[in-house]
């Protein structure tokens, strides 16, 4: 391949600490290097934004989940139909779209790497399956762990290098990437008709509480030395009043990391509420961002919620049910034996619902509070809060008071006595908005390692160029260009290939799938701890040995090895 | 403005067209409409013979004639707005679905998915409909959302089907579950049916012949007379589907 030579290029590479200066790009082999070679394909920038390509750090788009979601609801597949054109494949959906609508979707978009919110081990071949099929982003799993009987059993011993080693087995076992929990211990009980209300309450037939399960893991997760934090879907999502186990839990969390954040707290929006009913719902982001603000051991993302109708879909299975009583609409429930479970239902945020409109300042003064863009991540843990096309309305609405001025002007009029989210003039600038999308994920994943998130040499060539001109716009009056830009690049680069061009996608792309394993001295390698192995044979339906997903399913597996300090 | 549209001799009858484009308003602005024949996309004259009669304005002003051999032909009247539309035939599945407003005739027989989602205007089938006569598409909360549709006929196994607004009559039978997850509108059957209005939550259903298989699930509410189309007629009532919190009417002669 002849390369790439980037010209006149308005660059915002945080993780370099280039924060808007004009330069050349060069790159060659997939990765940016000094200089390009002779016969290198130039394009000229002509001074528009380009930026590392996107990383969405939490995102629901493959898995059995999302598959679900796209069964239960073909009336979704009506929208965003697009007919098979050269190398594209057919698409279609909205909030659950087919996997190359969200591709090519995020592909336009100038986003390379996704990291899926939520795999259940137990599933994870279908899940890399889908991988396969999603070609324009290398991505990376969360792995479930938070109805782990052997995690729990754990816990309940206080034996964290025990834990730590059924995590590694696991992450390799399934080709995991990062410790998931989402509200830990609800699911379990769950499956006995009950759910966890406070990270102090214990979980049936376990005796350990969820503050237990994640200090616990938060140990672990550091004795692999992995490169992700543990991600954390708080309990009590969705409660009015989870603010307080919120704020609980953000005071659990120990500085045990000098590159990153020892807790990664996700859609924290969902977990911002104050009052004690839905007539009383308000806002409580000062409260939250201000803890997080004094804990720079934590990192959160918004989870957004933006209006229109969209599916929610989690593996926390008794707010679901919370959901679908609310609503009436159609629901889906499933437990993954010895793991987690996750439930489903679609649903419409308007803006002639109160509740929705707080819901909806919440996510974006989390934003505007927090001090620090490396602790607060873009988000919409799509498709839960909104669908990931949102994105630039949202970074538009950050960016602009005028715009959260002219909204306010639409949605309920009581909103305003009930959230802060108007009394802020903050307005994020380019720099921020580039560090919310792309480095400070990098950091947060620990994913600088391979090459990602920055544009110094040596990093991979993963490049958007979107058709925006920081010196000439101004995005607190120009927020609809600010949109429009960000919904479409000019370019987007991965791995050294243009693979998306003025919203066409120009490739069938061919992405890689990172997963971690962490080597731990053979006293801690479970496939042959005895009590681990009888479990697997007592009480799952598969075999131990048919259990990890083979390397087949990965045809361009990336793999981050640690050593484990156990 | 007249249009009458003659089906041409086809080598292979059985392959399906799929006839969107044919609605009304089109013939108005449109002279090179498209149709396909099973994956072969094909020009209206390449399928039919073609006769324009006399001028219009606006598409209330057009009539559509098919005729011919028109059972095959699919999707006759999709999104229609206006005028009118005649089959002296039978048609093929999906006929007036998502219509808003205007007239389809049929004096044939009609295939599935009839009036599938219709908002508003008639259809009137003077022969039987097949399953999923008015009702709405899969995944969707809400299927025929207002107009009127009359089959002289039977209709097949779940029609209106998710009905929530306008009226449905059937003056002949219904197959299996008429009206399930009914939610407003009003459904009315001439003749027999089984299990009627399972999970319905509001709209009126009222049976005229015999009902099968009366779900356990609907509360009894008396029974009371009624005037229907000029005669009296003794009907039980009952409330339900109760399994859902319903609070519909369902009422099937005495
Ligand atoms: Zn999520």
């Amino acid at each position: 391949m002849p390369g790439i030579l980037i010209r006149n290029a308005f660059v915002i590479d945080p993780l370099s600490g280039v924060k808007g200066e004009v330069m050349d790009i060069a790159i060659r082999d997939g990765k940016i290097v000094e200089e390009a070679s002779t016969d290198a394909v130039v394009i000229d920038a002509a001074r528009c934004l380009t930026l590392p390509g996107g990383i969405d750090s939490h995102s629901h788009v493959c898995g059995t989940k999302v598959n679900f979601g796209r069964y239960m609801s073909p009336e979704d597949m009506r929208a965003g139909r697009t007919a098979r054109k050269g190398v594209m494949h057919v698409t279609s959906g909205y909030s659950v779209p087919t996997t190359f609508g969200n591709s090519y979707r995020y592909s336009t978009m100038g986003y390379t790497t996704i990291l899926e919110g939520a795999m259940a081990p137990l599933e994870a071949r279908h899940t890399h399956e889908e991988f396969t099929a999603t070609p324009h982003q290398d991505m990376l799993a969360n792995t479930l762990f938070d109805g782990n009987w052997s995690i729990m059993e754990a816990v309940k011993e206080k034996d964290v290098k025990r834990a730590a080693a059924v995590v590694a087995w696991t992450l390799s076992a399934v080709k995991g990437f990062a410790i998931k929990l989402t509200n830990p211990g609800g699911t379990e009980a769950w499956g006995w008709g009950g759910d966890v209300n406070s990270i102090h309450d214990q979980v049936p037939h376990f005796g350990v509480t969820p503050a237990e399960i994640i200090g616990t893991m938060i140990q672990a997760n550091e004795l692999l030395n992995l490169p992700h934090s543990v991600h954390l879907h708080c309990n009590n999502l969705g409660v009015p009043g989870n603010y307080q186990t919120t704020l609980e839990t953000i005071g659990l969390v120990p500085d045990l990391n000098r590159d990153r954040q020892s807790l990664y707290l996700t859609h924290v929006q969902f977990h911002s509420y104050g009052g004690s009913t839905w007539r009383d719902i308000c806002s409580k982001s000062e409260d939250v961002a201000r803890a997080v603000n004094n804990t720079p051991q934590v990192v959160m993302d918004m989870g957004q919620i933006m209006f229109g109708r969209t599916t929610t879909m989690t593996a926390d299975g008794p707010m679901e049910f919370k959901l679908y009583m609310l609503h009436h609409n159609k629901w889906s429930n499933h437990d993954v034996e010895l793991e987690t479970g996750s439930g489903i239902t679609p649903v419409y945020y308007g803006r002639k619902s109160l509740v929705n409109c707080v819901m909806w300042s919440i996510g974006l003064e989390l934003a505007l509070l927090a001090k620090n863009p490396w602790q607060c991540l873009l988000s919409t843990d799509n498709p839960n809060g909104a669908p990931f096309v949102k994105y630039p309305e949202i970074i538009a609405l950050l960016m602009s008071r005028r715009f959260r001025e002219n909204e306010r002007k639409m949605i309920d009029p009581r909103t305003e006595h009930f959230v802060p989210l108007f009394a802020i003039e903050r307005e994020l600038d380019w720099y921020e908005i580039a560090v919310m999308t792309r480095a400070a994920q990098a950091k947060a994943l620990g994913i600088t390692r391979i090459g990602k998130g920055y544009l110094a040499p040596g990093a991979e060539a993963d490049v958007a160029i979107f058709p925006l001109k920081p010196d000439e716009i101004d995005p607190s009056v120009d927020y609809q260009q600010v949109m429009a830009g960000f919904s479409r690049t000019r370019y987007t680069i991965k791995r050294g290939r243009v693979v998306a061009r003025d919203g066409e996608v120009v490739v069938e792309g061919a992405n890689s799938t990172i997963w971690t394993r962490a080597n731990v001295p053979p006293a801690y390698d479970m496939s042959s701890d005895p009590e681990f192995t009888k479990k697997f044979e007592q009480y799952y339906t598969v075999r131990m040995r048919n259990y990890p997903v083979q390397d087949i399913y990965l045809p361009r597996g990336v793999r981050i090895d640690t050593e484990a300090s156990l | 403005m007249r249009v009458i549209l003659k089906t041409r001799p086809r080598e292979k009858p059985r392959i399906p067209i799929e006839a969107e484009e044919i609605i009304p308003q089109n013939f108005l602005r449109k002279n090179d409409m498209k149709v396909f024949e099973g994956n072969k996309e094909r020009t209206l004259e390449d399928l039919f013979f073609v006769t324009i009669e006399g001028p219009a304005v606006s598409p209330d002003q057009v009539e559509v004639v098919l005729t011919g051999n028109t059972g095959m032909i699919k999707r006759v009247g999709e999104y229609m707005n206006a005028g009118r539309i005649i089959i002296e035939g039978d048609i093929g599945m999906h006929c007036g679905n998502f219509m808003s407003a205007g007239e389809i005739i049929i004096r044939g027989n009609a295939d599935a998915w009839l009036g599938r989602e219709m908002r508003g205007g008639r259809i009137l089938c003077e022969g039987n409909a097949s399953h999923y006569c008015a009702a709405g598409y899969r995944g969707e909360k809400r299927g025929m959302r207002g107009g009127i549709m009359e089959v002289k006929g039977n209709a097949g196994d779940f029609t209106a089907e998710y009905l929530s607004g306008g009226d449905v009559i059937i003056h002949g039978n219904c197959g299996d579950l008429p009206g399930v997850e009914m939610r407003g509108g009003t459904l009315v059957i001439g003749g027999e049916c089984a299990r009627p209005c399972g999970n319905m939550t509001g709209g009126t259903c009222m049976v005229f012949g015999k009902a099968q298989r009366v779900l356990p699930t609907f509360r009894s509410n008396g029974s009371q007379d009624m005037d229907y189309a000029g005669k009296r007629y003794r009907m039980n009532l009952f409330r339900g589907d109760v399994a859902n919190r319903g609070k519909g009417t369902l009422m099937i002669r005495a």
